[in-house]
This record gives structure tokens, sequence and C-alpha cells, in this order.
């Protein structure tokens, strides 16, 4: 969706109703929801909402010209990941609008997922700070949505059990050993659930199983079926979504290995029409089509292919390769998701990226240049050395991965991959 | 509304913890104290059924006994009989034909208190404290069913030592609650199953829990056939969850409302979150009643989705409540329930 120029000057007379994204508006507007209404159920039911306020906008659109409006979302996500600490889990309303934008349900899913991510992450912040602030009981397990397992880390314990200890102990004349024992597990869930709060890339990787199986599961009630396809999403998510830079710039590297795939294989990336068609205005949109591609598990080839191609074409991102490897032994569809997280990433710097992605060919490394722009326009990051790790600051097995044809599931490098190693 | 209007039964307890009470929010409702209530936490109140002449009350504490009182239609509370367990009594029912009263306690048995003669017997044997019991009326069997900390849920004959029935649960056995045909069972890490009793107990479905936090109290209500429909869950974090077995439209059906909260409409200042203590359903007309560690107890509209009444605070957190068969009586109990520890 595009800013709403009138919005970012303070004066843009639809408000809520205006068609056009509000940035930082979404806490106001979606917090008023809460109260009486289960979490999952508004996301869900917001969600269509948006949907069909949004497609209403854009029904006669054609795909390529939806893409294009995907630019702005990286820019909106930036400002939106920005004021993350003021957003409250109930804005899925203001998220939605951005959720039914385009056509091609590529690009209507990822985002979708990667909102639903971030809502998560953000749930749990919130629920943590609440938690703590509130003197409920420490003692209980804790899932950020109605239908996710548990977070681990916290155990269920009921406070009848609790004070059947005491009691044990104070016949036993060893309250002292109970006191300790108490203070110790007071002390893990303080420590717990500051983890949780601070929401550092250690902590979001362990929660990354937690959450992804939410993840997937919102995934499939999005309908997009298949099994494998929306933990890719949730894999990638918490590095695109973290607030942290690295993820951000996790999510510009695979745009140029990306855009690179296709050119050498067109087939491979041929169900999303955006990718080998229109690469004018629809470059963002393509763009984010491209990764949806790689998603494309039926191309089990590409899949092995991306992998490949990304050591000739400086593939990188983490996230992205954790994709194909999944996907290379998943069904069809719904990777593309997960990769879908990335369009913001695309969508985000600006229209370097359409002209970069473009041109799905070899000169993708030229571009390259821009797109290592692209982080710069973000704000992300500002060096090139962000887009490749200079060789030693890599280990061992990233580099022995590096060299590899093929990435292992488990052992996928969290960095870039060095310059040299691309055969371009 | 009238239902509510001779509440009684205010029994208190607590010795170790809350002990400088001196202000006089002792009972600010000004509801009907029982007399020589227990002397320690109260854990379960229950009412005798309706086949039985009279309001009795039956209440377990954390003493390690079961007080028996009679509550006549002044409000005046006898006390009756007690029975003696060797650890804390945790929850108490009673059969169908008001003779005999079940009690479950921390020293892993379940106890059948036959109230004619005052003899107790033991009925039931765990691996663990005995946390949930229930009477169960079924066409072709009758069984007391008991749910305790070893994970399991066992059905006993009350003529026999051994379970007619076993079933396995995910994990510790919080709270349960039955109406026949239908038993619910919440369990620790937030696990929730419901049985279907027909015929013979058997597990019905396990259900997503609709709360993030840790269950604490559960409750069946019914429809307007009296049929068992759904349950609200009570957690720690001071919010029900109202859940259908079969909704038409499980999205709008089922919902969760928040409550003993602190300030339930100021939400820019963190709020003080107490864990709901017990619920229960008035047996006529279907609002429910929850009480909380912040010592208050809410009467609510599930359908009309409102808020009835919230009591004035208590001193001391309210540990459980009960209706008595016809909805006169609201009885709660008053006493620490251990939701700030030992201190």
């Amino acid at each position: 969706m595009t800013i709403c120029q009138f919005f970012l000057q303070g004066r843009c007379r639809f408000g809520d109703r205006c068609w056009n994204e509000h940035p930082g508006a979404r806490g106001a507007s979606g917090g008023r929801q809460q109260p009486q209404q289960q979490s999952s159920v508004m996301i869900l039911g917001s969600s269509r909402r948006g949907w069909n306020a949004s497609n209403q906008r854009y029904s006669g659109v054609i795909q390529p010209s939806s893409f294009s409006k995907s630019t702005p979302w990286g820019g909106s996500k930036d400002q939106e990941k920005s004021s993350l600490g003021s957003f409250e889990p109930g804005t899925s309303a203001g998220r939605d609008r951005e959720f039914g934008l385009s056509q091609n349900p590529f690009a209507l899913l990822s985002p979708d997922e990667q909102k639903e991510e971030k809502k998560l992450l953000e749930g749990i912040v919130k629920d943590m700070e609440v938690w703590e602030s509130s003197g409920q009981w420490m003692f209980s397990v804790y899932s950020p949505m109605k239908k996710e397992p548990n977070i681990s880390g916290f155990t269920d314990i009921s406070p009848e059990e609790l004070r059947l200890q005491y009691h044990n102990f104070l016949t036993s004349n060893n309250l002292q050993s109970y006191l300790n024992s108490i203070q110790q597990l007071i002390n893990q869930w303080r420590k717990r659930v500051n983890e949780l709060k601070t929401l550092n890339t250690a902590t979001k990787v362990t929660l990354l199983p937690d959450v992804k199986a939410g993840v997937s599961q919102a995934a499939r009630v999005f309908g997009f079926g298949s099994g494998q396809g929306p933990t890719f999403g949730s894999a990638g998510f918490p590095l695109n979504n973290s607030s942290s830079d690295t993820a951000r710039n996790f999510s510009f590297k695979p745009s140029s290995g990306f855009v690179t795939a296709p050119s050498e294989n067109q087939s491979v990336f041929g169900s999303p029409p955006a990718f080998g068609a229109t690469p004018s205005a629809s470059s963002a949109a393509t763009t984010s089509a491209s990764p949806f591609g790689f998603g494309k598990p039926k191309i089990t080839s590409a899949a092995s292919f991306s992998f490949k191609s990304p050591t000739a074409s400086g593939f990188g991102p983490p996230g992205f390769s954790a994709f194909p490897a999944s996907l290379a032994a998943g069904p069809v569809g719904a990777p593309g998701f997960g990769s879908g997280s990335f369009v913001a990433g695309f969508g985000g710097p600006g229209s370097h990226s359409n002209t970069a992605f473009s041109k799905p060919s070899h000169n993708v490394f030229g571009n390259n240049n821009t797109a290592t722009s692209l982080p710069v326009s973000n704000g992300c990051i500002t060096t090139d050395n962000v887009l490749f790790t200079p060789k030693d600051q890599l280990t061992v097995e990233e580099l022995e991965q590096f060299q590899s044809r093929k990435f292992t599931l488990g052992k996928i490098p969290l960095k870039p991959p060095p310059v040299e190693l691309l055969n371009i | 509304m009238s239902l509510f209007g001779t509440t009684s039964g205010f029994g208190t307890g607590g010795t170790s913890m809350f002990g400088s009470t001196t202000t006089d929010n002792h009972n600010p409702m000004k509801d009907i104290e029982v007399t020589s209530s227990p002397d320690d936490s109260i854990g379960c109140l229950s009412f005798s059924p309706p086949t039985l002449p009279g309001n009795f009350l039956i209440a377990g504490s954390w003493a390690n006994d079961v007080r028996c009182w009679e509550v006549q239609d002044s409000g005046q509370t006898i006390p009756k009989a007690q029975q003696m367990h060797t650890g804390p009594v945790l929850d108490v029912c009673w059969s169908d034909d008001g003779s005999k009263v079940f009690t479950a306690s921390c020293d892993k048995t379940a106890k059948m208190w036959d109230l004619n003669s005052n003899q107790a017997i033991q009925i039931a044997q765990h691996d663990a404290p005995v946390k949930t019991i229930h009477w169960i009326k079924a066409p072709n069997y009758s069984c007391v069913m008991t749910g305790s900390w070893d994970k399991t849920l066992k059905f006993w004959d009350t003529r026999s030592s051994n379970p007619m029935m076993v079933l396995q649960l995910p994990e510790r056995c919080y709270c349960a609650d039955v109406i026949y045909p239908m038993a619910v069972v919440a369990t620790a890490e937030r696990g929730l199953i419901v049985y279907q009793l027909e015929n013979q107990p058997s597990e019905f479905r396990r259900i997503e829990s609709p709360l993030k936090h840790q269950h604490r109290c559960v409750a069946i209500f019914r429809d307007k056939q009296n049929k068992p429909t759904g349950f609200a869950l009570g957690s720690i974090e001071g919010r029900v969850a109202i859940h259908y077995i079969n909704p038409p439209n499980p999205a709008k059906d089922n919902f969760t409302f928040k409550c003993h909260r602190s300030n339930g409409t100021n939400t820019s200042a963190p709020q003080d979150i107490y864990a709901v203590n017990g619920i229960a359903f008035h047996p006529v007309h279907g609002t429910l009643a929850t009480v909380g560690s912040d010592g208050r107890f809410s009467f609510w509209d599930k359908d009309a989705r409102t808020k009835l009444k919230t009591s004035e605070q208590l001193d001391q957190p309210i540990s459980a409540c009960c209706f008595n068969h016809n909805g006169n009586i609201f009885a709660y109990a008053s006493s620490y329930d251990w939701s700030k520890g030992q201190e």
C-alpha cells in the first residue's frame, strides 16, 4: 500500500477510512478491539476485512502493477518496525490493510505470515511486560496465541502444589531448602521473562520452533495448505522481522541471489509469472515473486538449484537458504509465503529494487551494486561488507557449507557468503 | 436480583499468612458468616443436591478437615459434622442422593463419608494428591471420578478398591467438572480434554486452550434444554474463557473476558492481575460467578456478555465458591490461596 502523504503531514482527512497506509497509526486503532474477543479470532477476522477492503480498491489491478504497490511495504515496514514497541498485539486491523493488496496469492500470503509472526513476537513482549508488572502467578506456562504450543522455559506449578510442598517441608523442618528452591524457581522465571521481553536474536532462534508451529497453523488457516511452506516462512521471519539490522540485511541479499536465479532457469520460476514476465513496473513484485518461485517446491530441482546458484550468485541470506532446503522437500506453494516475507525487503529499497530486479539477467550483480545501496536506503546497512561476509569471519563449518554444492539442512550458515566464494 | 440476594456461608480461614487483618474488610458485603469455620484455607465448597431437603454445605480445608454445616433459610448456619484426612482436602462433592460426601485430599486418597453413620471410608488411591473428585450418575453406571497430579483420571466404584477405569492425562489434573454426559478436565501445560460419559467414560475431544496461561478452574454450563453444552475456563491471568463444544459459529460464540484485575478500564497503568480461583454457574439462570485472588467475586451473564455485579474487595483472596441447588444461596470462602507464595 502506498503511504499516505497527507497522513505523514498530519492532515489526512480520511483517517481510518483512508485506503493508504498510515504508518504508526495502527496501534491506536487496533488497540480498541481488544476486550472480549479472542485475539486469534480477531486476527483472522480482521485480516479478511483487510482483504476485502483492499481488494475493492485494487480489484481491477493487474498483477504486475499490484506488485509495484508493494514497494512502499518495505518502507512502511521500516516505520512499523520503528514503532514496534508501541504496537499492541491487537493491531491486526492495521496490518491487515496491507494483506489484501495484491492479487497474487504469493505476495498476499507472505506478508500475511510475516505480519503474523511479528504480531506474535510483539504479543509475547507485551505479555511478558504485563506478566511481570501485574503480580500474577508466575509459575505458569505461557503461549503467545490461543492455538499455539507453550513457549519453552516456563513450568506449570499450581498454587496448591506449591503450598503442599511448603507444608511438607514444614513438617520436615526443612523450610530453608524449600525457600531456596522457591527462590531458584523465581529467578529462573525472571530470567526467562526478561529474555522474552528483550527478544534478541538468540531468543528468537529458540522461539522459532515454538512460534513456527503457531505460524504454520496460522498459515494453514489462511489456506496455505502446504505443510512445509509456512515453516519456511517462519524460518525466515524471525530473521527478517526482527528489529535487528542483521535480519534486514538478509532480506536484501536474497533479492540479489534470486534475481540471478530466474535468469538462469526461467522454467524453474515459471509459476510466479511475475518473475519472468513484466520486469518493468512489476519489478518489485516480480522479485517478490521470485522468492516465491523458489518456494515452489514442485520445482525440487529448482530448489536445489537455487541453492547452488547462491554460491554462484551471492545467495547469502540464511533465511532464504532455509527456504530452499525445506522447499526441496516440501509441497508447493506455501514456501513462497515464507519468501514472501522478504518482499518487504525487496519493496523496501524503493525504486532501486525495481530497476535492479527488472532485469533478470546476469547483470544482477551489476545490479547488486544498487542492491547494496538498498540496505543503505533503508538505513539498515551502510557498508558493502554486510552483503558478504569476509572469509575470515566465517566459521569452518560455515565455510564448508558455502563451498559445498548444496546446503545441508541444519547447517545452513546464518551469515552471507564471502565474496570470494561467489562464482559470478 | 433476588437470586443473589441471600448470600451466606462466608467461611474464613488462613491463619498462616494474612495475619494482620485488622481492617474491617473482613466482610464488606455484610454477608452471613458461617460459624466455626475451618482453621486453615478453604480449598473447596459444595452444596448438597436437591434430593436432600434443606441446604447443607461442605467445605474442605488445608487443615486436613472436612466440615459440614446446615444452612437454614434464615441464613443461620449450624455446624453439623466433621471428618479428618491426613492431608489437606482439595475437593469435595456430594453423591446424587445426598447421603454421601466424597472428599479428595493431598494424602493421595479419596474418602467416602456416609453422613448418616458419620463414617468415612477410603475409596480411591492415587500416586499423587487427588485434586478433583466428582460423582457421576449415568443410567447404566455410577461412579466417582478422581483426577490427580499423577496424570491419571480414575473412575471408582465405591465398593471396590480397584478403579473401574483409568484414563491417562497428558499432564497433572488441575481442575475438572462433570455434568452428565459431559466431563471437562483441565490440566497443566494448558491441556484441556472433554470426555463423554455415556456408556463408559471416554475421551471425546482434546481442545486447544483458549487461554494463554495456566488453567485454574473450570465449570460446565448448560443450554436452554438443560444439557451441558460448554464450559467456562479460568486461568491465573485474570481471564475466563467461555467455550462451547459444538458451537454454530465458533469464532463468534467462543470468547474470553478479563476479570479480577485491578483497574478494568485504565489500560495504560500496569494492572494487577489476579487468578480466577473458582467459577460457578447458577443452576437456574445460567449466569456465572467468578471468584478471584483479588478478594472479589463477580457475577456475569455470558450470553449478554456483561458483568452483572462485583463485590467489594475482601481482605483475603476468595478461594472457592458454590451455588446451592436452586440458586438461592451463593457461598464463597475467603482465605489465602497461596497466590503470593508463603508470604
